[in-house]
């Protein structure tokens, strides 16, 4: 699905609402532009198959 | 002696001058201050300079060194603190106005390493504000300029440890590196920078970026210098939760100069992305080199190469958005933009989506450490591209125009998500005279390995020796 169908301009404006997100058109834009990046790179996580693994929180360095 | 000289001489060849009570502390210190007058109104790479301070501590070595008490190979050495250090009783502000004023009360753990070794402080190092962005670019501070070419990005989020080391303003620079921002603006200003293994240099008083990407590590202008260095700062710290516990070795003793029989795979789909011709030819021609020199070369396939940055971003902008949230609702307003928009834009993402990015991170680790049984490192270039203009949004990496913060991040960000070791040192110049860096990564906790290759590349160049022209 494309991004700007899974986020479209006014669930943007709804969502920052929500969050307390403030700034003017110019900002706002790009703030949209970046949000809609986040749902792009969303979609490519969710193409890699990943079952069967469990999350790596973090790379866990040895302790003993 | 000439005080560009002792500008540009590495802590290597510095500490025995300064053991053997050829040249004093205060010589040093005296000439970096000289030179940091003369190049700082360029570069801009410091936020704090700590001139009376660093003479009067310079003035205690010689002293101590004098009464034959030689603290080892930092005693006298100066170096500079990337401005997320948290530094006992000096500002730090983690490049943002907002901590202007911000004194901590101790020393992170590689700041009191530092100084228990006797290096002397010369100052915090400009960067990217929250070390968040890989250009060095920052309104509240200034932008800091490339000493090859001003007009030229440093690379980030540590673009005053690029730009003091490279411009002889300082001997020895910190970085920290959650997207790269230790190797980015060590292979745009033309110097070695190491990401070590994520664990093994304390984290501890430092600002976090991504609590599970963060690392800190040297900046130099010699492998030798990195690791010496890394002899200093590397070690278990009871205070940093994701420390490691493992032995430390000489770092020093393994630039054996040696690498016979090193096995060096090349991963096939780094040369399949946008990449500049010229630093094509300069990477392939380093590792020819390597290999006229005893190593085995080999084309190797990292598939998760080209999903590395959705997930490394998946999970950088999921945990700065949650590190930096209070400040964001709090002070929002006064963080630099790009950076409050990226912020911003973490609090579209999804848990789901975060623990997918998480899933898909234990993948690439595993794929990762499936290529590292059959090779000992793996190389390529540390940038697609040379130093952009600052403030450019886009650059062109061979034939493809992208985006600044993709393509700088392109080779960088699989070993944060891995944790594995990566050094980037000089291979070349473009023809704009422009650095190029190659960057080699190995085994967890086998620093030993890559800096024992960065080293013998190194020593069998000479583009170490260039200098720019300030």
């Amino acid at each position: 699905m494309a991004a700007e169908e899974q986020l479209p301009r006014e669930d943007f404006d709804l969502l920052t609402k929500l969050h307390g997100v403030t700034g003017g058109h110019a900002y706002l834009d790009e703030l949209y532009a970046q949000a809609r990046g986040v749902y792009i790179m969303a979609d490519a996580v969710k193409k890699i198959d990943v079952s069967g693994v469990e999350p790596d929180m973090a790379f866990i360095p040895p302790t003993d | 002696m000439d005080t560009l000289e002792i500008c540009y001489m590495s802590a290597g060849v510095l500490s025995k001058l300064v053991e053997s009570k050829e040249i004093s502390p205060v010589e040093i210190i005296d000439a970096h201050l000289a030179r940091i007058d003369a190049t700082e109104p360029v570069l801009n790479s410091f936020i704090t300079l700590l001139a009376d301070e660093s003479r009067i501590a310079a003035r205690q070595a010689e002293k101590d060194i004098q009464a034959g008490k030689y603290k080892g190979p930092l005693h006298g050495i100066p170096v500079g603190l990337k401005d997320l250090y948290n530094t006992a009783g000096v500002r730090t502000t983690s490049g943002s106005k907002i901590f202007d004023t911000f004194i901590p009360a101790e020393d992170c753990t590689v700041a009191a390493k530092f100084h228990q070794a006797g290096a002397i402080l010369l100052g915090k190092l400009n960067m990217h504000p929250f070390a968040y962005g890989p250009t060095g670019e920052n309104l509240d501070y200034g932008h800091m300029h490339n000493p090859w070419n001003p007009e030229m990005v440093t690379g980030g989020s540590s673009g005053g440890s690029g730009s003091a080391a490279a411009a002889g303003q300082c001997t020895i620079t910190t970085g920290s590196d959650t997207g790269g921002s230790i190797r980015i603006p060590a292979a745009l200003c033309g110097i070695v920078g190491l990401k070590p293994t994520y664990g093994l240099v304390s984290r501890w008083g430092l600002t976090a970026l991504s609590w599970s990407l963060d690392h800190p590590g040297p900046m130099a202008r010699t492998v030798e210098d990195a690791a010496i260095t890394m002899n200093i700062i590397a070690g278990h710290d009871p205070k940093d939760v994701a420390s490691a516990k493992v032995d430390i070795p000489n770092y020093t003793a393994a630039l054996t100069g040696d690498v016979r029989g090193l096995r060096i795979g090349m991963p096939k789909e780094y040369f399949e992305a946008p990449l500049d011709p010229q630093v094509r030819k300069s990477v392939q021609d380093a590792v020819s080199l390597l290999e006229s020199m005893g190593a085995e070369i080999r084309e190797v396939s990292f598939p998760m190469f080209n999903e590395s940055q959705a997930i490394s971003s998946t999970v950088l902008m999921s945990e700065a958005t949650a590190f930096h949230r209070d400040l964001l609702e709090k002070d929002g307003q006064q963080i630099y933009e790009p950076v409050r928009q990226r912020l911003e834009a973490g609090l579209f993402i999804k848990a789901a989506d975060y623990l997918r990015a998480q899933q898909a991170r234990a993948l690439l680790d595993q794929e990762g450490r499936r290529l590292l049984d059959d090779v000992d490192l793996l190389a390529g270039p540390t940038e697609p591209v040379t130093a952009p203009e600052i403030l450019a949004p886009r650059v062109l990496a061979g034939e493809q125009e992208i985006g600044v913060v993709g393509a700088l991040t392109q080779y960088t960000r699989p070993y944060n998500i891995t944790g594995f070791p990566a050094i980037s040192v000089p291979c070349g110049f473009s023809d704009t005279g422009m650095p190029i860096g190659l960057q080699l990564a190995g085994k967890p906790f086998d620093e030993p390995t890559v800096l024992r290759a960065a080293h013998a590349y190194e020593q069998a160049t000479e583009w170490h020796t260039r200098r720019p022209p300030l």
